[in-house]
Formats: structure tokens, C-alpha cells, sequence
């Protein structure tokens, strides 16, 4: 619950450059956009990273059947979902952007990062590989997103305890390391922890801002439904399979 | 589509619809009942927007490799994403976007089109109103 950072969390992170003040997030667009008639009381973007395989997708759906629309589910795909939750009598706009199809570590684009308020870390406890992983993703965190997003990482598909291969502890040993991550189990199947970890997220994210804060500094770190195509400058080489 | 209920329909829309124009009740997802609008937050509109089918077999079934869908008129327009209380988004079909239910993905029930980042809709006919 602690919200202040004791440790410099993110000892290398040189290459986003400026001060923690400064959001590089907003574009141009968001400039020039006029404030509606405030449907929200924040709006935050969250993203959901991890290696392919581990659930990502399915931590956004409540559940899951074969009646989805081939069209939209299998061949199309969710780009992302806007969430509402209420929180401290607040209602919170999340717009969540799952990354799954770009798991390779230089594929997702660092405007995925940039504009994230909270970023959702997902390893599978059933495969080593997904956790070894987790600092290969925290480099790009270090690197693209802003030092104030929060943290989450979570230990997914607790349904399949039997083939469990991560620890629960190597789990918490992992988060415990880097300053303000938190640490979770989930199953997305049995939708075990899924809405609480939103939840939790969020509220992590409204507890490190002043509650009256003007409605504007929240709201244009989004927006644009289109993040710009580019290809991160200088990324160390991904070595390491993705998959 | 079925258009064997149109005077059904027709006084069904104008309970649906206040006098500015905006919907009376909160749009639901017809399956699983998750609340995509709150009421006043939308504008009917009516313009024709083709929307695939939401059937996943007959979204299949194609005629000469044409998708299976509908044409649809009656919608609900925000001009702002943030309006939506719970709404998923597909990647990019050429520039159209199509909107699905957030929490279960049945869809498409809206459109929107990368060219006009100010028009958001989602059809009446495959949403509930309540």
C-alpha cells in the first residue's frame, strides 16, 4: 500500500531522458482536443505486457465460450477495451491495451508504453520460460515507460496449480526487488483475482494523485487510436527467444 | 435481419429515445448484460453502416466471399470513446474499427471509422436497452 519509492527503482533507466514531471505522453492531438462533457472522473491507460502464451488476453475477458464472433475474436482481434470501475466514488475510464501478438520485446511499440498510468506484468506459473522472461520486460519498462506508472506483476493460470513450475515466493521475490511492484496470483480461467487486480491497480494509481487534480492533466495521455507505427530507436538486440 | 416487426420497432425507438435525442435507458450487451452506455449518453442517429454478421457460423457462410451482415440505420452515436462505460475495440478492417461488448467480445455491435475520430456508433438492434 506504500506508495512512496525508496529505492530508485529503475537504476537503468537512461534512455527515456527528462525530468519525472514532464509527460512526454501527449501528442499533438491530444492538444487540440476539446474536453467533452465529462463523462468520467479519470481516465487512465493501462497495458498489459508478457511473453506469448501467458493469458494476457484472457485477464481482459471475463469469460470465455466459442460463440465470439470468428471475425472480431480470431481473425480481427481486440486492439483494446475501455473499462469502467468505481473506485473512492470515483469512476475511472480504464482503456486497456492488451499486447498479445507483439510479444517479441522490440515488436511493442514504445507508445504503448508512454502513455500507460499502470502496467500489468503476466507470467505463466507453469512455464519457466515466461518468468525468465520478466527481466527482458522490465528493461523495456525502464526504458519506455513513464517512472511513475505502477506496477503489477502477476503469476497467471493458479487453475493449473498441478503443473506449477514458479513458486509463489519466486514470484514475490522477483516484485519484491523492484521498488513499488506489486505482486499477484491469478486465473484468469476461474476469473480468480482478475477483477481485483484491476482494482488494485487502479487504486494505486489514484493514491499517488492529488484528488483534485484538474480534470485535464488527466485526461490526454491517451487518445489516439492509432499509436504512432514507429520502430523503438537503438534497442538492445532481443537475444533471447521470445517464445 | 428480421424486418417482420417494424411497427414493433418504430414504437419500441421512440420509448428509447428522449425528446433531445438521446437514449432514454443504459445500452447493454445482449449476452452477458455488460453496461456498454449510461442513459443520455449517446445521440440516435440514423445512417446506414454495413456491420458482419455476429453469428459466428453464418459470419462464415459467405456469399461469393462477400462477409454475412447487416445493414443498419438506427444507432447510437458518441463523439468521445471515453463516453462508453465498458466497449472493446478490433484492430483496424481496412479503416473501420468495429466495436465489440468489452467483457464478453460478442460483436460487432458498432462501427467506428479511423477517419472521423468524432463518431462512434453502435446499433440498436444488437444491443439491449434497459
Amino acid at each position: 500500500m506504500d506508495p512512496r519509492y525508496d529505492i530508485p527503482r529503475r537504476a537503468t533507466a537512461g534512455g527515456s531522458g527528462g525530468s519525472a514531471n514532464s509527460s512526454p505522453a501527449m501528442g499533438p492531438q491530444s492538444r487540440r482536443r476539446k474536453m467533452p462533457p465529462r463523462p468520467a472522473d479519470f481516465k487512465l491507460q493501462i497495458i498489459i505486457i508478457g511473453s506469448r502464451g501467458v493469458g494476457k488476453t484472457s485477464l481482459m475477458e471475463r469469460y470465455t465460450d466459442d460463440t465470439f464472433c470468428e471475425a472480431c475474436k480470431s481473425t480481427v482481434g481486440v486492439d483494446f477495451k475501455i473499462k469502467t470501475v468505481e473506485l473512492r466514488e470515483k469512476k475511472i475510464r480504464l482503456q486497456i491495451w492488451d499486447t498479445a501478438g507483439q510479444e517479441r520485446f522490440n515488436s511493442i511499440t514504445s507508445a504503448y508504453y508512454r502513455g500507460a498510468k499502470g502496467i500489468v506484468l503476466v507470467y505463466d506459473i507453469t512455464k519457466q520460460e515466461t518468468f525468465d522472461d520478466l527481466p527482458k520486460w522490465m528493461k523495456m519498462i525502464d526504458k519506455y515507460a513513464s517512472e511513475e506508472a505502477e506496477l503489477l506483476l502477476v503469476g497467471n493460470k493458479l487453475d493449473c496449480e498441478a503443473d506449477r513450475v514458479v513458486s509463489r515466493q519466486q514470484g514475490e521475490r522477483f516484485a519484491s526487488r523492484i521498488s513499488g511492484m506489486r505482486f499477484c496470483e491469478a486465473s484468469a480461467k476461474d476469473n480468480f483475482n482478475v477483477d481485483e487486480i484491476f482494482l488494485k491497480l487502479v487504486d494505486d494509481i489514484l493514491s499517488k494523485m492529488p484528488l483534485e487534480v484538474p480534470n485535464k492533466a488527466l485526461s490526454n495521455s491517451v487518445l489516439s487510436l492509432q499509436p504512432e507505427p514507429e520502430v523503438p530507436p537503438e534497442l538492445p538486440p532481443p537475444r533471447m527467444r521470445c517464445c | 435481419m428480421d424486418n417482420n416487426q417494424g411497427s414493433k420497432e418504430s414504437s419500441d425507438r421512440t420509448e428509447l429515445v428522449s425528446e433531445d435525442g438521446k437514449n432514454t435507458k443504459s445500452v447493454l450487451c445482449q449476452r452477458c448484460g455488460s453496461k456498454v452506455l449510461c442513459p443520455a449518453m449517446a445521440v440516435f442517429t440514423e445512417t446506414e453502416l454495413f456491420l458482419p454478421s455476429m453469428r459466428k457460423k453464418s459470419s462464415l457462410s459467405t456469399t461469393e466471399g462477400s462477409v454475412d451482415g447487416d445493414n443498419l440505420t438506427a444507432h447510437w452515436l458518441v463523439d468521445d470513446m471515453y463516453t462508453f462505460e465498458n466497449v472493446g475495440f478490433t484492430n483496424d478492417v481496412g479503416r473501420i474499427k468495429y466495436l465489440i461488448c468489452a467483457d464478453c467480445e460478442i460483436g460487432p455491435i458498432g462501427w467506428h471509422c479511423l477517419d472521423d475520430k468524432k463518431k462512434f456508433y453502435i446499433a440498436l438492434d444488437r444491443v439491449n436497452h434497459a
